[in-house]
């Protein structure tokens, strides 16, 4: 069903987002995959890898592509073996197929990524996606210890293992999460699997701007303390309206363990809070985790009429305390809207802009260099095609560039796989 | 004899001379008296003789001395403290080998960012030494991480005890300055931000067993030491049962930080070694179970682990009653390698993981390994993630029995490898286990990660004929061992 829904829109959604055209290919195995990407290697023809289209408005410069290579019919769990806690899984499984399978064996696959609904694990894999969690749990890059790969010239390569502990030969998994479909074709990812928490909750503190310094050393406190946060994610105010209906800063801190130790973090909490801070405990801990992982846009849910934009952005840990602030500065004196939810646990914000198409790029470009500028970065993850041409989408380059292109040059020699889609038109 | 001495200046290799200048005099080794202690590293089966050896003191000194190898086409290596146990350190091809012990120094610690950055000699325990006073610490915790460098570890990717709860090296490397094979210097993530947009190089580089690159800088996470921590030792008269109790730990939803395993042939050794703790000698496993978190929540762990262990006939179980008792275990298990000299003259570890489900069966595997070679072979291993380390043990003063023991390692990683698992889970390839990469790659497989070296070191100078097998020829193992001097392994 899914596929006739993306084949309906097919037109407008390469219009309006790239990187997928209407000649698209619905390989039902690994071997077709490979036939299909050899042939496209040997007669020069260009292909853009898609999932769950998703990410179609993350990365690309390319106007066309010949065929759209779409990994809709590669779904299902390969093997699962519960006493091991691995799990191998076929590209094109939607993140929530995969945890409602794995939740009755009470594991889960530790990454919490926007959409899951819609977004498949080979999608998450590539893009190096990754949400509010992964301050405890990690991101792929932790998760994934093997996988199959279509190479450009039609070989298959296995990389890892299916062990959870492997340093035979070159960390090759680590290549292809996040390489944006840009180096070979995913066709099966085994990951390391974690037991579901026994028990969660989620505490929230809310505090006006000019608490703002309270809550960081709040958190830095925190830290500091032997208290095991999963999340330490700050909502700048025009987001909390949202999700709290209240527009002041909030700190969601998700805590997972034993019952015990859960509603000793609250108490820890509750006593140490900064004293102008409101606590809040969530009940339905579950629930609000996908209200929230679904609110950011993306190309499978965008067809409003003001124009939306992502942006990833990495700061230090406490640097995102500057960026939300910068982004409600701007929230303040642009015509832009800015949504943002920031990790003061590991440094990584997602910020969601809404408003004319001019304003849009002009607040991305400042929130950029804004980053840049801070010694961390700026990514646009979701922005019309015609947009993006504006803006360098994936940032500056950094030294090390020269061996990002030469790993290209020597998978993908013929540009056949994504081609200009990732930094640097890789 | 004036003539004489200016004879014998004329012969002062032009290298050694430029290396000179490069590092000074007092930071280069080039006597082969001096160079002895440099022909092998943890790994001492295999030697070979240095060309020189350097020290130098920072990235430029390094990244010149690269430079100068690069364009004398002169082979060359980095080495940390030499504790790598696959050879990975071994100069093979009478290499330049650059020893990092100079550059020791930790350069900062950031609490606020739990970012700490050093220097790639740094001593792996001297930086939780050095922030355990703010209650942080360094997690992985590799055996010999009281001398091993932070800088090898990045090489080896290298693991330890506690890795089963929170990750390998890898997984705690934010940045890296590297010098490249042809003497440039980049920098990766330099401020440990996560998720450096492009390709990961970082993840590339880790356990690349420096092939690819010299790493001159380290940007590490830290972690805040938890609560609480609880340990348990469980004594069973079955090694099945042993197993199968390790299965039922995790499979109950507990991750432990550590979960070890020693059959009753370690036990014999680690109870004749330095640090023994009275274990009784008729039982065929012991497991070391460690959780840690928060204070409230052990509780509840330690209740589930004692009952899966008495679901599994223990003899008996106990929990640390202090620090002290704690420590003394784990000096008990931390030293096991090396006890196996108290009960055996010489002896070889292995370093294979398989899925953890297949424990009992691979485990069989092994004894069985160990009858048809008639050759002790004791288990000291990582349970809780399947990495397991068969010692294998011998005499070599006895002709072909270093041999034997060599083809009894062998077919250990072929049993690991035919169980669906891999031939190393954190000692590395190196020279030891090249060949056994065919266990678990195709030609294909292994193609596709050299043409990754390729790129970063495209006329393969930096540790040349490591990690992968001599193409195109499935070369005989037994032939290599034969053709190599053999010596106490440590």
């Amino acid at each position: 069903m899914d596929e006739i829904l993306l084949e309906g829109s097919l037109t407008e959604l390469a219009d309006r987002f790239g990187n997928i055209t209407s000649n698209i290919l619905y390989p039902e195995s690994e071997k077709e995959v490979a036939m299909m990407v050899k042939e496209a290697n040997k007669v020069g023809k260009k292909l853009a890898i898609v999932s769950g289209g998703t990410k179609l408005g993350y990365g690309g410069i390319k106007p066309e592509y010949d065929f759209t290579l779409s990994l809709k019919k590669l779904t299902g769990i390969v093997e699962h073996t519960p006493g091991d806690m691995t799990v191998t899984v076929k590209p094109g499984t939607t993140m929530q197929t995969l945890q409602q399978y794995l939740k009755q064996y009470n594991q889960m696959v530790p990454l919490d990524p926007a959409y899951a609904s819609a977004s498949t694990i080979g999608g998450v894999v590539s893009a190096n996606e990754s949400g509010p969690k992964r301050l405890k749990y990690g991101a792929a890059r932790d998760h994934v210890i093997g996988m199959r790969i279509v190479y450009p010239d039609g070989k298959i390569i296995r990389t890892g293992g299916k062990v959870v502990k492997n340093v035979a030969g070159y960390d090759m998994n680590k290549l292809f999460i996040g390489a944006m479909g840009t180096l070979g074709v995913i066709t099966e990812i085994t990951l390391k699997l974690r037991p579901l928490p026994k028990y969660s909750s989620i505490v929230t503190l809310s505090v006006q701007e000019d608490a703002l310094h309270d809550l960081k050393a709040f958190i830095i406190q925190l830290q500091d303390s032997t208290i095991e946060p999963v999340s330490l994610e700050l909502v700048n105010p025009m987001l909390s309206k949202n999700l709290f209906h209240k527009e002041e800063y909030h700190l969601i801190i998700a805590l997972e363990d034993v019952k015990k130790a859960v509603l000793f973090q609250e108490a820890w909490i509750d006593e140490n809070k900064p004293t102008k801070a409101m606590m809040n405990v969530l009940k339905h801990s579950e629930d609000f985790w996908t209200t929230f992982n679904e609110l950011t846009p993306n190309s499978q849910n965008d067809f409003h009429d003001t124009t939306s934009g992502v942006m990833k952005v990495g700061t230090t840990n406490m640097g995102v305390f500057p960026l939300l602030q910068e982004c409600d500065r701007l929230n303040l004196e642009s015509n832009v809207q800015i949504l943002a939810h920031a990790g003061a646990g590991h440094g990584l914000s997602t910020i969601i802009f809404s408003g004319l198409p001019e304003n849009v790029v002009q607040s991305i470009r400042h929130i950029q260099t804004f980053s840049e500028e801070s010694g961390g970065y700026g990514i646009v993850k979701h922005l019309p095609f015609e947009l993006r041409k504006h803006l360098n989408t994936w940032g500056q380059q950094k030294d090390s560039f020269y061996l990002m292109k030469g790993i290209k040059q020597k998978i993908d020699p013929k540009n056949t796989l994504n081609e200009k889609r990732f930094i640097g038109g890789i | 004899m004036v003539l004489l001495a200016k004879k014998k200046k004329a012969q002062i290799d032009p290298d050694i001379l430029a290396l000179t200048k490069i590092v000074g005099s007092k930071s280069i080794l080039h006597h082969k008296e001096d160079l002895l202690s440099y022909d092998c590293d943890g790994f001492t089966i295999h030697k070979a003789m240095p060309k020189a050896v350097i020290f130098p003191k920072n990235t430029d000194e390094v990244a010149a001395a690269v430079k100068y190898c690069a364009n004398h086409a002169i082979p060359f290596l980095a080495r940390g403290a030499g504790t790598g146990l696959s050879g990975g350190a071994i100069p093979l091809n009478n290499e330049v080998i650059i020893s990092l012990v100079k550059m020791k120094n930790l350069l900062s610690v950031d609490y606020e960012n739990r970012k700490a950055v050093v220097q790639p000699g740094f001593v792996n325990l001297k930086l939780t030494n050095s922030i355990s006073h703010k209650g942080y610490y360094y997690a992985p915790d590799p055996s010999s991480q009281y001398v091993c460098t932070i800088g090898g570890n990045v090489a080896e990717n290298a693991g330890g005890a506690h890795c089963l709860k929170y990750g390998v090296t890898t997984n705690h490397i934010l940045g890296l300055e590297v010098v490249l094979p042809d003497g440039e210097v980049i920098e990766i993530s330099p401020n440990g931000i996560l998720d450096t947009p492009g390709y990961d190089i970082l993840g590339i580089l880790t356990g690349s067993e420096g092939t690819l690159g010299i790493v001159t800088k380290i940007t590490v996470r830290i972690l805040k030491n938890p609560e609480a921590k609880k340990t348990v030792l469980a004594y069973f008269d079955r090694v099945e049962d042993g197993s199968h109790a390790v299965s039922d730990i995790i499979s109950a939803g507990i991750i432990p930080a550590a979960l070890e395993m020693m059959d009753q042939t370690a036990i014999e050794g680690v109870e004749a070694g330095a640090f023994p703790v009275g274990h009784p000698p008729d039982i065929e496993a012991l497991l070391l179970i460690e959780v840690d978190g928060i204070a409230e929540g052990i509780a509840e762990q330690i209740e589930q682990i004692l009952s899966v262990c008495e679901n599994h006939h223990v003899r008996d179980v106990k929990v640390a009653r202090d620090e002290k008792e704690r420590d003394r275990w784990w000096a008990n298990r931390k030293t096991g390698f090396g006890a196996m000299g108290a009960i055996s003259p010489d002896y070889l570890v292995q370093d294979g993981v398989i899925p953890r489900s297949k424990l009992p069966e691979v485990l069989k595997e092994i004894r069985n390994i160990s009858k048809e070679y008639s050759l002790r072979i004791a288990n000291i291993f990582h349970a809780g993630d399947g990495n397991l380390h068969p010692l294998i043990l011998f005499d070599s003063r006895i002709e072909g029995e270093t041999e034997k023991a060599l083809l009894a390692g062998t077919a250990c990683l072929k049993a690991c490898a035919d169980a669906g698992g891999s031939i190393t889970g954190e000692h590395g390839v190196g020279i030891e286990k090249k060949e056994e990469m065919r266990f678990i790659f195709s030609d294909e497989e292994l193609e596709a990660q050299t043409a990754i070296r390729d790129v970063f070191n495209p006329h393969n100078l930096l540790n040349q004929g490591k990690l992968f097998p001599t193409p195109s020829r499935c070369m005989d193992i037994k032939k290599v061992v034969n053709e190599t001097s053999l010596t106490k392994s440590t």
